[in-house]
């Protein structure tokens, strides 16, 4: 039981990284109808950001502020940083192409991606950075025999939180509404006097922001970076974003997680080895039987 | 619905297309043009190819290499370059994958070079290998040790600096039995050529010990490369609890695992395999995680004896202020050290003489030892030894020491 719980703690962890991460990919998809590949890399952006603050910072923030302090600091930059990114990339990539029917934008997405990772790997080098030991909070906590990192706690709750709110915000909010209206028909909901970029401001903003958080907690956590980041991750992301249902924001979140738990049990009791392929034969299982998803049901049913 | 479905896998599949067709170029075709045209312009140098991850997950050995093949040559030049010419390097980049592999070795063989080292990991080296194979290029692979490189099929024209995969296993084995006296042992791999071969081999040397009752194999298995995230395989690691933990791949994985390890609590002896102990490795993982753990290795740059590497080491000094980051940069070194005293013996560079020399020489001296080869191309007489990680974080000689 306890192995079974630690277990499930440590999929919780990694699914909500994922599902931090597919948040943006759905929201996107929702309004626009396009899958923004360049999502991930943005992710790893933002953790590179995050790693130039403390690199750079780790002097006098973490003096000034302590460590938490310092981390929070990197937070914030990272996710200004990245949200303002996030709407570059709308501008430059997608807005002029956008008319052009779905098959360009999704080459632009593609050429964004590369674009944003060879990027990466120009300014900051092909190597395996390393954030800064003294920037990390390092400690531990014991509950009995499970020992779990202070940081790592703070991942969960503040993602899962996160998370929470943006569920909230999407689905109790008049603004809310005006998301999900745009969602289904841009057009009607346009003539009803919902402005489109503002949502459209929303989306790309807050998404790539939220994959700028993940990127900055993923550094803070494992401690290791590198350029490609958001190819790993991305994908795993993408796949919990189809696995929970495109398009579907709580559809996303239950989708990352699931596969982190997944992932996470499978490995710890059956093998790492096939870990991919179990968990790839339980989305295609899922995808047979609900094709749209676990709960891409209502949004499909009003599209 | 069905619409949006429809475009769904539409826009997936072009993925898919897209990736799988940016593969496509790279599947090795025989080479046409190298063999057809015979110039005769007279070479005022000898051209050495090396190819090496400068780009990609080995970058950093690749620039090792680069460098240290470069000091090597400054010091070859020095002395009078190989047959009164001096030695040129000609750098290829294979991006730490095989099929970037296929395509730095086809543009060193459509250069006209007949010597190349070539290169940083086995599944990296194995597909360029074949291709100097066919085109009569002798190459000396410094960063590869899979077994199956020289043992599965006979390569005329490949040789190598590094040790086998199988010498450091037959190591492991006596050193986690007779000296750390390890009665459970955990053996981790990543499923792929370098790492899982260590792992079967240590499977192998450890039989005749578990035949014996005097240890098990508690654990088996592999992790996924590339992941950030290890913590399921370390919970399940605490709880079997083994007495020696025994990893066999590289090292970004390496410092994520024994960092995540440490944290959850465990806390048993920690075995790395020969591409883990790397300044990297310490950066990543910090002194407080690595102190304490085992490195297999050959013997490491600093603590190399012989003359020829205390006058490179200084060389290398000289130039870049640190000692090379690794021992696969120095057997690289070597690699052309070899490459030039068999051009030197077989008084040319034709690939068939100098393959030949590689062979028969004796008095080779290199910076790592006597540089001598077996038929089928393995290096002659490869030490071993185990290191420790100090209270400091440095490296120390635990066993054997002379």
């Amino acid at each position: 039981m306890r192995i079974f719980l630690e277990q499930f703690l440590n999929g919780l962890t990694i699914g909500s990284f994922y599902a931090l991460v597919a948040l943006g990919y759905s929201m996107v998809y929702g309004v626009m109808k396009l899958i923004n590949f360049a999502h991930g890399d943005l992710f790893a952006l933002g953790s590179y950001l995050g790693y130039t603050v403390l690199v750079i910072g780790a002097g006098w923030i973490t003096q000034v502020l302590g460590v938490w302090g310092g981390v929070a600091v990197a937070l914030t930059a990272a996710m200004l940083g990245i949200g303002i990114a996030g709407l570059v990339v709308e501008r430059i990539a997608y807005r002029p192409v956008y008319k052009a029917g779905r098959l360009p934008l999704v080459v632009s997405a593609l050429g964004m991606s590369i674009f944003i990772s060879n990027g990466i790997m120009a300014i900051w080098g092909p190597r395996f950075q390393a954030y800064p030991p003294d920037a990390i909070p390092s400690a531990i906590l014991s509950f009995g025999d499970i020992k779990i990192t202070v940081i790592k706690l703070v991942t969960l709750i503040v993602s899962l939180g996160l998370m929470a709110l943006i569920y909230w915000m999407v689905e109790k909010t008049l603004f809310g509404a005006a998301v999900r209206a745009t969602a289904l028909d841009r057009d009607t909901a346009t003539l009803m006097g919902i402005d489109f970029r503002k949502i459209i401001f929303f989306v790309f903003f807050v998404g790539p922001a939220l994959g700028a958080m993940a990127g900055v907690f993923a550094g803070l956590n494992y401690g290791r970076i590198i350029f490609n980041l958001g190819w790993t991750y991305g994908l795993k992301a993408f796949t919990a974003t189809i696995l929970g249902g495109i398009g579907n924001i709580p559809g996303a979140m239950i989708g990352g997680l699931l596969l982190g738990v997944m992932e996470s049990l499978f490995e710890g009791f059956v093998s790492g080895a096939w870990k991919s392929v179990f968990v790839f034969l339980v989305l295609i299982a899922i995808l047979i039987v609900r094709p749209t998803g676990l709960i891409g049901e209502k949004v499909a049913e009003k599209v | 619905m069905k619409k949006t479905i429809v475009w769904l896998l539409i826009s997936v599949l072009s993925v898919a297309l897209l990736l799988t067709g940016c593969a496509q170029p790279s599947t090795p075709t025989p080479t046409a043009t190298t063999s057809a045209s015979p110039t005769p312009t007279p070479a005022e140098t000898i051209k050495i190819g090396l190819q090496a991850p400068l780009t990609g997950n080995f970058a950093a050995e690749g620039q090792w290499a680069k460098q240290c093949v470069e000091v090597a040559a400054d010091l070859i030049n020095q002395k009078g370059g190989i047959l009164g010419k001096k030695v040129e390097i000609v750098i290829a980049d294979d991006g730490s994958n095989p099929k970037d592999s296929a395509l730095a070795a086809q543009k060193l063989i459509s250069q006209g070079l007949k010597e190349v080292i070539a290169s940083y990991g086995s599944s990296v080296t194995a597909p360029a290998a074949d291709l100097y194979d066919a085109n009569k290029v002798v190459s000396v692979g410094y960063g590869c040790t899979a077994v199956r490189l020289t043992m599965e099929k006979q390569r005329p024209y490949f040789f190598r600096t590094a040790g086998r995969d199988d010498t450091q296993s037959e190591f492991f084995a006596k050193f986690a039995v007779e000296v750390l006296k390890a009665k459970r042992i955990a053996i981790m791999h990543d499923n792929q050529d370098y790492g899982k071969g260590v792992a079967e081999d240590a499977k192998k040397y450890l039989q005749p010990y578990i035949d014996k009752g005097e240890c098990e194999i508690v654990y088996y298995d592999a992790i996924t490369p590339g992941e950030s995230d290890y913590s399921a395989v370390v919970s399940q690691i605490k709880e079997i609890n083994p007495d020696v933990w025994f990893f066999t791949a590289y090292y970004p994985e390496a410092a994520l695992l024994l960092k995540q390890a440490r944290q959850a609590g465990v806390t048993c002896t920690f075995v790395g395999n020969n591409s883990v102990p790397t300044p990297e490795f310490e950066k990543i993982a910090g002194v407080d995680v690595i102190k304490g753990s085992i490195h297999l290795n050959e013997p490491m740059p600093q603590f190399l004896t012989t003359p020829e590497a205390k006058e490179f080491m200084e060389a290398y000094k000289a130039k870049y202020n640190e000692l090379p980051g690794s021992i696969w940069a120095v057997y690289a070194a070597d690699a052309l050290n070899a490459l030039a005293a068999a051009i030197e013996k077989a008084g040319s560079t034709d690939p068939d003489a100098v393959a030949n020399a590689m062979r028969t020489m004796t008095d080779a001296k290199g910076i790592t030892g006597p540089l001598m080869f077996t038929e089928r191309g393995d290096r002659k007489n490869i030490p071993y030894y185990a290191y420790i990680y100090n209270e400091e974080g440095k490296l120390e000689l635990y066993w054997p020491k002379d």
